[in-house]
């Protein structure tokens, strides 16, 4: 379970985040919908303790970010959109490179990464340098190395962003597999289409708030629209803010 | 801040720092092959330079243009074995630019007027060509004052004076220099040579491990790891100090292979180092090249690219290659408070053990203690640096 209670993050006069709350539960997939600038990253930065947290405060598996930050790495498998490899060196080795910095034994990391290149198809660029990589690529070794330790607690970062139909797809069938397997998975997207196909869950947040909470269903319900996008944009606030652009134009 | 550090993270940064640089082909054998061929060509260079000086002084060679005006000066510079040789014809553009000795031009007239008491002759030079012909200026010089002399004392003879009434007080010359000694004043390039290829020879690792980790985008995942800040940057300072003093031990034997198997003439027999200078040499270098590569780990970091990073550490060589020229300009003896300079104190050292001086464990100590503090403050400004949110995710 991923506990997020009343979070809040300034930059300068900025309220990047702004108390937001939500519980992503145990075993389940939990969707973070917004629009660029709504405050995801940050707050997946702070789940991650990258970035320190103002107020507020998050718990992973029972583990306080606040206070014990290297507990909540050690348990959790996060992937940032910062996604650099190093490349002169293979894929397999930029993974074992967090295996080896876990303390993970050779055997079990190779046979972490033969089992992730057979579901994201990578077996024959594992042992290639990483010079020149895709950008799908460099995802599955990126997405690899974040969950090399096989974390039961898996929060990515707009995974999907910038990839092409054949990788998002396997990304996608990542995701429920690591589900299947019992894993908690927290992602964020700006996709309503992906967070609906995927999550049980879908957290909207806007202007580093958490503008609502539910299934896909409760979400139409709550907006009173009848298909998903129209629902986004209502329960993103985006009206006001479309109404009020329209107001300054005026 | 943090935990404890966890040594075996250390290890493993440290590991895949070193593997991951020295893959980087072309930057690592351009750095190690200066560094092992700069002593070799250093040496090379300086026997040549003292040999042609001393050749000069031997061939005892001077151009006069006009001599056979001069049958006294001449006659002169035949007992003290000196060859007359005409200058070529336009010796001065010549001297202007720095290809041709001095030359001393003695007029048709001298004769007559040496006999009378006011003859006069021309010494061509050009002393920004100090190089070239320093030493026929000062040759042409001495035997000028020589020949003065001889007449001075030969005339008032024939008045019936004693020559000592011109001469008040004699100078004896009693030069203390060794010729190791004199050979050390023209190795200072050595030392000085060695101490900056140690500083910019980890100049690359140090921005790449820094500003490069984060240009590349990696540094965010890296601290996605569950270790310690203090144990990442120890790791990788780990890997900078590795490859500086592998740096500063191939620029050591270099030298050492230099002078065991090359024949060079002159040099050799003026420096020949003992295992226990060699020592010494490394006691100094080896603490220096790490620390200052911590420095350059920190300063780089604040780059916001590798490119603004190899800037500010560009600035940082700059300081550091004009610190050896300060004592010069300002005329500094060496001093012991120099000690605590970094570079300047470690240069001081370093030129006595060339000399063969003989030093004391505060030579030593007090220089390593000062790169002890310049990294251990390093690491430890790194270290707060990794946990600021802008150094983290680049300023904009």
């Amino acid at each position: 379970m991923i506990e997020v209670r009343d979070l809040k993050k300034k930059f300068g006069d900025v309220h990047a985040v702004n108390g937001v709350s939500f519980t992503a539960k145990s075993g389940a997939i939990t969707g973070l919908l917004g629009p660029n600038g709504a405050g995801k990253t940050t707050t997946i930065r702070m789940i991650g303790t990258l970035v320190t947290i103002d107020g507020g405060s998050v718990s992973v598996n029972g583990i306080d970010a606040a206070t014990d930050g290297e507990g909540v790495r050690r348990t959790s498998g996060l992937l940032t959109d910062a996604r650099g490899l190093y490349t002169r060196m293979t894929a397999r080795e930029n993974i074992r490179y967090y295996a080896d910095m876990r303390g993970i034994d050779r055997a079990k990391s190779d046979r972490t990464i033969s089992r992730f290149a057979g579901w994201l198809d990578m077996g024959d660029i594992l042992d290639r340098r990483t010079e020149g990589f895709s950008q799908g690529e460099r995802m599955k070794v990126a997405i690899t190395r974040a969950l090399v330790h096989e974390p039961m607690h898996v929060i990515l970062d707009e995974p999907t962003n910038g990839l092409d139909v054949m990788t998002t797809r396997a990304l996608r069938e990542l995701i429920k597999r690591l589900k299947a397997e019992g894993c908690t998975v927290m992602f964020s997207s700006h996709i309503m289409q992906e967070v609906a196909a995927l999550c049980d869950e879908i957290i909207i947040i806007s202007r580093g708030r958490v503008t609502a909470q539910g299934t896909t269903q409760e979400l139409l319900t709550m907006s009173g629209k009848n298909n998903l996008e129209d629902a986004f944009v209502s329960l993103a606030d985006m009206e006001d803010h479309d109404a009020n652009m329209a107001k300054e134009a005026a | 801040m943090g935990n404890s550090v966890n040594f075996s993270a250390v290890l493993t940064v440290w590991k895949k720092e070193l593997i991951d640089h020295l893959r980087d082909r072309r930057t690592v054998m351009m750095v190690f092959m200066l560094s092992v061929l700069m002593g070799p060509l250093l040496l090379v260079g300086l026997s040549f330079f003292i040999s042609n000086i001393e050749e000069k002084a031997e061939k005892k060679e001077v151009f006069i243009l006009g001599a056979a005006n001069a049958p006294q000066l001449a006659n002169f510079l035949a007992r003290q074995d000196f060859t007359i040789k005409d200058p070529k014809p336009d010796f001065r553009e010549l001297i202007k630019e720095g290809k041709h000795d001095a030359v001393l031009v003695v007029g048709k007239e001298f004769g007559e007027k040496f006999a009378t008491g006011n003859a006069e002759v021309e010494l061509v030079y050009d002393d920004t060509r100090q190089n070239a012909s320093a030493q026929s200026i000062s040759i042409l010089r001495q035997i000028m004052r020589g020949f003065n002399g001889e007449v001075t004392s030969q005339r008032l003879m024939a008045r019936g004076v004693s020559p000592t009434v011109t001469r008040v007080v004699e100078t004896r010359n009693t030069n203390l220099g060794t010729p190791a000694q004199r050979a050390a004043a023209l190795m200072f390039i050595i030392p000085w040579m060695a101490l900056f290829a140690g500083i910019s020879g980890c100049t690359s690792i140090a921005i790449d491990l820094t500003a490069g980790e984060r240009e590349r985008g990696s540094l965010e995942p890296l601290l996605l790891n569950p270790i310690d800040r203090l144990s990442i940057v120890l790791g990788k300072w780990a890997a900078v100090a590795t490859y500086a003093v592998t740096i500063v031990m191939l620029i050591l034997a270099g030298f050492a292979l230099t002078l065991v198997l090359i024949p060079l003439p002159k040099l050799a027999n003026l420096i020949s180092l003992s295992a226990m200078q060699y020592l010494s040499f490394a006691a100094l270098l080896f603490p220096f090249a790490p620390a200052i590569g911590a420095l350059q780990m920190l300063i780089a970091t604040y780059g916001r690219s590798f490119k603004e990073a190899q800037t500010y550490v560009t600035y940082l060589i700059f300081v550091f290659s004009f610190v050896p020229v300060l004592p010069m300009f300002l005329q500094i003896k060496d001093a012991d408070w120099q000690l605590v300079v970094p570079m300047m104190g470690q240069l001081m050292v370093l030129n006595r053990v060339l000399r063969g001086e003989t030093l004391g464990a505060i030579h030593f100590v007090v220089p390593l203690i000062i790169c002890v503090i310049i990294a251990a403050v390093s690491i430890y400004l790194l270290n707060k640096l990794l946990h600021k949110e802008n150094i983290i995710f680049g300023r904009s």
